[in-house]
Parts: structure tokens; sequence; C-alpha cells
């Protein structure tokens, strides 16, 4: 279990019973928090585990050390703040075969951000593409 | 033979941009934009008080030979994982009693919700007027098709391969009986697809997928996964590989009107009524499931509801719009308490009337019931006292002649039916947001348990005219009732619902409830 505060038992989570409940009903939070972090759900598979393992904690580890991977059963649960970016190029390479974007979408199973595709990256961001950002389509 | 100038133009081009021989899918998706279809002047069948912009893009750059490869791979796994390896293992009968009993429910549930959702985005397609943006509801139109398949082979699975068929196979036909088929066809039906289409796609994509979908269709894996069910989690986190566009075309919906006057008008009260429609239903009915539908406990399900609905949905979706005008729910302090209380509301009165339902259901054990204290302090002294009287007058024993609907009469705890939501409540016992308020109209009495779902009523109450199970068996006796809306099994006279998931305990038949003499009455007809 990570300390991280975007971890899955992170902050209110850690609480219990009446600690948990003083916090959960104060007055401050019966209103919603802008947040600037993203959630990413990956289905487990055979490619699934290589990308979480061999590039999100691995290779790129240091991109964005507000990255969290927790381990839910059937799925890999990520959070982080700012955004999370995944090159399936990249993933090609480590995976020894064919795969493009459409491969990694198989098993991305849910996404709370804006999420979307370039080319051969996939993107979950907090920023708000379409109205803070354009969305871009592949240059010639 | 002289060539045309078209032909010489297509000539000359080829000599200097050799044809391409590969492309890329996303390289095909901007070719495609080049069409620039004009949808600007679209007459949709299905209006909206809203102006779509014609310029809205979809976040994916989906192809249609892209789309059928990825869904087709996505079949083949789920398919494979379930008729090799689950097979072979008996994985069916590895599920714990009591969360098989919380798949009749769930998977024939979400199967309503899919095939509702069908017509919804077919809806959304006609009424937006953006290419890119017609492109995401049309594949989402694919996907409901999918989904729907997947949860009729999710009941089917379970009734061929599993324990205890009966409620798994053809639910629907028991949906008149009880109360919990009508309540949900208000938030999966009604909600996606009645009014407003942008509203309906508020109701469908931003609040129900973008929200509750992660609780229902992700968070529901991890429960099944710890009560033995590898059967769930295979075909729902494929289920959820879908909803991600969806969210994103919900979003994207945003977008198209962020510049539209009528947002500033109608936005924030369209968003509330679509996020209390939704949550006054999944809040206490998935907490219910979850926490009293199986035997190991995941986490409280107040803890899953704060996690996916008010911190990552309420701060990362809603929270995040706030500078476009969009404001936190203003019914949010009221979900918040029933996110708490209302799932342990809803279980005192689903076990009451355990005998209009089409599943088993069990009462906590002493296990449970100190779970229950240690994560909601106050559990017992308001419910655990009155599971163990009933348990003591043997409200699981047919030979007892005592089912718990009777100790409300006794003890003068009337049970009314919400007109909006269908949601039945108690207003003695309830502790979370339901408080009783009548209103007579067109020489009918209407009750409401929350200042939501009343406001909505008296906005549109032609809208909510669903009669309720009171007012449709009135002078029935309860028996016959069960009897002609098919809720028993095979033999004819066991009932399907049961009120306990004892394989060895005695099940209840009609002749036991008819030997009760409960008759329907109104409620409505004693304020």
């Amino acid at each position: 279990m990570s300390n991280n505060a975007n971890s899955y038992g992170a902050g209110i989570m850690a609480k219990t019973g009446k600690e948990f409940a003083d916090e959960y009903f104060a007055e401050e939070n019966q209103v919603v928090h802008e947040s600037h972090e993203v959630v990413l759900v990956l289905k487990k598979s055979d490619e699934m585990n290589i990308i979480v393992e061999e590039i999100l904690l691995g290779d790129r580890k240091d991109d964005n050390p507000t990255l969290v991977v927790e381990d839910r059963a059937g799925y890999w649960w990520l959070k982080a703040t700012g955004k999370i970016e995944i090159d399936c190029e990249e993933a090609a390479e480590i995976l020894g075969k064919d795969f493009n974007v459409y491969d990694f979408l198989v098993d991305v199973s849910s996404t709370i951000g804006r999420a979307f595709t370039l080319g051969e990256t996939f993107t979950i961001t907090s920023e708000l593409m379409g109205l803070d950002r354009k969305l871009e389509d592949l240059e010639s | 033979m002289a060539i045309s100038a078209a032909t010489k133009a297509a000539t000359d081009a080829l000599a200097v941009n050799r044809a391409p021989t590969s492309v890329s899918a996303q390289e095909v998706h901007r070719w495609l934009q080049s069409f620039t279809w004009d949808f600007d002047k679209n007459r949709s069948k299905y209006p909206t008080k809203y102006k779509m912009a014609n310029d809205t893009k979809e976040q994916f750059k989906l192809i249609a030979k892209e789309y059928a490869r990825m869904e087709s791979v996505k079949d083949e796994r789920q398919f494979g994982s379930l008729q090799d390896v689950l097979t072979r293992i008996d994985a069916g009968n590895k599920v714990h009693p009591k969360w098989n009993e919380t798949m009749k429910v769930i998977s024939n549930f979400l199967e309503v919700g899919e095939y509702n959702a069908i017509a919804a985005t077919g809806m959304l397609w006609d009424s937006a007027s953006a290419p890119e943006q017609k492109n995401g509801y049309l594949a989402q139109t694919l996907d409901e098709i999918r989904h729907t398949n997947q949860c009729g082979y999710v009941n089917y699975y379970f009734t061929k391969h599993g324990q205890d068929a009966a409620g798994h196979n053809d639910a629907r036909r028991t949906r008149t009986i009880g109360p919990l088929w009508k309540g949900m066809k208000r938030v999966f039906s009604d909600g996606f697809i009645s009014g407003d289409a942008v509203e309906c796609s508020i109701n469908l994509q931003l609040v129900g997928e973008a929200c509750f979908t992660n609780p229902l269709i992700v968070a529901v894996t991890e429960w099944a996964a710890a009560n033995g069910d590898e059967i769930t989690p295979t075909v729902f986190l494929s289920i959820e590989t879908d909803e991600l566009r969806h969210m994103a075309n919900g979003y994207q919906t945003i977008v198209s009107i962020a510049n539209d006057e009528a947002a500033s008008k109608y936005l924030n009260t369209d968003l509330n009524n679509a996020f209390w429609t939704q949550q006054k239903y999944f809040t206490p009915v998935l907490g219910m499931m979850f926490e009293y539908g199986s035997h190991f406990k995941v986490e409280p399900w107040v803890k899953t509801w704060n996690r996916w609905v008010y911190e990552d949905w309420g701060g990362i979706w809603i929270g995040r719009l706030g500078k476009y005008g969009v404001e936190s729910p203003a019914s949010l302090r009221d979900a918040k308490k029933d996110a708490y209380w209302a799932h342990h509301d809803l279980f005192l009165l689903a076990y009451a009337l355990w005998p209009t339902g089409f599943f088993r259901l069990t009462l906590p054990t002493a296990e449970e019931a100190d779970w229950f204290e240690e994560n909601y302090p106050g559990w017992h002294e308001h419910y655990g006292v009155i599971y163990e009287e009933w348990r003591k007058r043997g409200c699981e024993d047919p030979n007892s002649g005592f089912i718990p609907l009777m100790w409300f009469i006794e003890n003068n705890h009337p049970i009314y039916i919400d007109r909006v939501s269908q949601v039945p409540f108690c207003p003695d016992l309830c502790k979370g947001a339901s408080t009783l308020r009548v209103h007579e109209y067109n020489g009918k009495k209407n009750t409401f348990s929350d200042d939501w779902g009343e406001r909505m009523w008296l906005t549109e109450p032609e809208r909510y005219e669903c009669q309720n199970m009171f007012e449709q068996y009135a002078g029935r006796e309860l028996s016959e009732v069960i009897a002609e809306l098919h809720g028993v099994r095979s033999d004819g006279k066991t009932l399907i619902a049961q009120p306990h998931t004892d394989k060895d305990g005695k099940m209840w038949t009609l002749d036991d409830i008819k030997a009760l003499n409960c008759v329907f009455s109104d409620p409505v007809d004693a304020l």
C-alpha cells in the first residue's frame, strides 16, 4: 500500500466508523471539490500486466511520481495527478508484437478524466479537452 | 482514345504521390473528416432545447474496421474464458450462494439498462449535428447491443452452469409483482429515453455511465471475485471497456452545448435532476446488493460511493467543469445521507416484502451484524434489533406463519412508494434522506419521499403515472398475485423468492403464503 495521496485507501478512506462519518458528513464535504486527478481502470490481461509492470511502473515510473497503481482483483486501478499517457509503439516493442492504440483500448475498462487517442498514443488528462484545449487530428 | 480531365488529374496526382501501400486507422479517420458531411441543417425527430454545436469531436477516432476488430477480440477473450477454463473448473458452483442471488438482480437489471441505451443513443445520433459526435453515438449504439447480449449471457450461464437457476432464467416474467423492477425502469428506461435528447444524454452518459457504471460494473467485480464469482468480472470488465467511450460521448454532449445560451438557463437543473434520478435508485440498491448480498465484504458501500461518486465523478468530472458554470448538484447533501443509510432502509423493506421478489435474501449473521455496527455506528440499535426479533419469530421457516411484512402492519409502520422514483420507503423507520409528503392530483393521492422528486413531479406530473403495487393489487391476496404473475418455480408451487439461502432449509410455497391471508391495501387510503 502506497502512502501517496492518490492511493486507494488514502485520506478519508483510511478512517473507519465514527471518524469516517464525521468527515464524510462535515459541512465542507457537502459540495464537490474540483480535482486535477485522473483515474484509469485496466482489465488484467497479458498485455496490460506487462504495460503496467514494464512501462508504467518500470521505464516510465519517473514521468509522473504521483501515479499509483493498485491490484483490485480483476483489474488494475490507476490514479495520478495531471495525466497518464501510454505510447503503444513503445508497448509494441516490449510486447514483441503488433500492438496499436486500438489493441490497447481492448482492455481499458474505465476512465475518469478526458481520455483520447492521437496516433499511437493514449492519453487521459485532467484538462478539459474540447473546452480548454482543442482535440487534434493526426497531422499529415 | 481521349482521356477526360478528371482522369488526367488523377493520373498526374498519382505520378507525384504514389498510392499508399498501407495507411493507419487514424489517417483513415482524418481522411473521412474531409468528406465534411453537412448536418448543420439536420432535422431531428428528437429535438432538444439546447443547440448542439456542429464541430464537436469524438475522442477515440474510431473507424468501423478498428471498432469491429476491437470488439471481436473482446468477445473472443470473454467467451474463451467462460466456455473453456471457467466451465472446466465448475466456476458457476463455486460462487457463494448469497452472491449467486445478487447476480440475479444485477445482471437482469443491467440488461434492461443496456437495452434502453440502444434506443437512447440511436436518438442522440439523430439529434446531434456534428459528424464526429454522430460517429461516437453510433459506435455506442452498437456497444449497447453487445452489452444487452452479454448481460443475457451472464444469466444464461448462471442458469446452465450454476446453482439455483430460478430467477436467473426469465426473471422478467416476475417484473410486475414487486417494487424493484419499477424503480429500475424509472432510471434505466424512462431516464434514458424520455424527454429532451440532451437531458437523456445527461441521464445516460454523464451521470449513469460516467458516475454509476463505476460502482455497478467495475467495483462489483471486486465483490464478485471476493465471493467466488469469476464469471461476472470476466464479462463486466469487458462491458466496461466500451463505457469509457460512452463517458466521453456524455462529456462531448456538454462540450457541444457549452457555448449555447440555453446551457446557462437549464444545464444545472437538468444535471441535478439526472443525478438525483440515478442516485435515488442506484445508491440504495447497489449498497444493498453489495453488503447484504455477499458473504465476504470488500469495504463499506459508503466508501465505494464516496470514492467513485463523490470524489472522482464529483471532483474530476463536475468539479472541473465549474469554470464553465456547472455547479455541484444541489441534491448532493441528501444523496450523501442516502449513501450512508438508504441501503439499510431498503434491505429492511426488501426483506419484509421478500415474497414479491425473484431472488433469495438472507438476514445478516451475527458476524455480519458486527461488521455493520463497526462501519455504520448506530446500525444495531436501529436495524439489528429488528432482525433479531424477526429471526426469533422464525421468519425463515414456512412453519412459523410469519413474514416480516406482518411486523410492519402490527407495529403500524406503513410502507409507501415514492411516485417519482418508485422506491418504497417507511417514514417511521428510515434513516436516509426520506420523509413523507403527499399531493392529491386528478383524484389520486401521490406520495413522495424527497424534495427533489417532488419538485420534478410538480413540473411534469403527467410523466409519473406508473401504478405502484399497492394501487395495482389493492384487495387481492398475496399468493394469488404471486401465482398469477409467475413468481413460482417449475414445480408450480414453490416460490422463486425465499427468505434464506440455506440449501437444507425448507422452501416456502404458495400454500404457506396463502395461510398468512395477506391482502394488499393501499396505505395512502388512511392518509
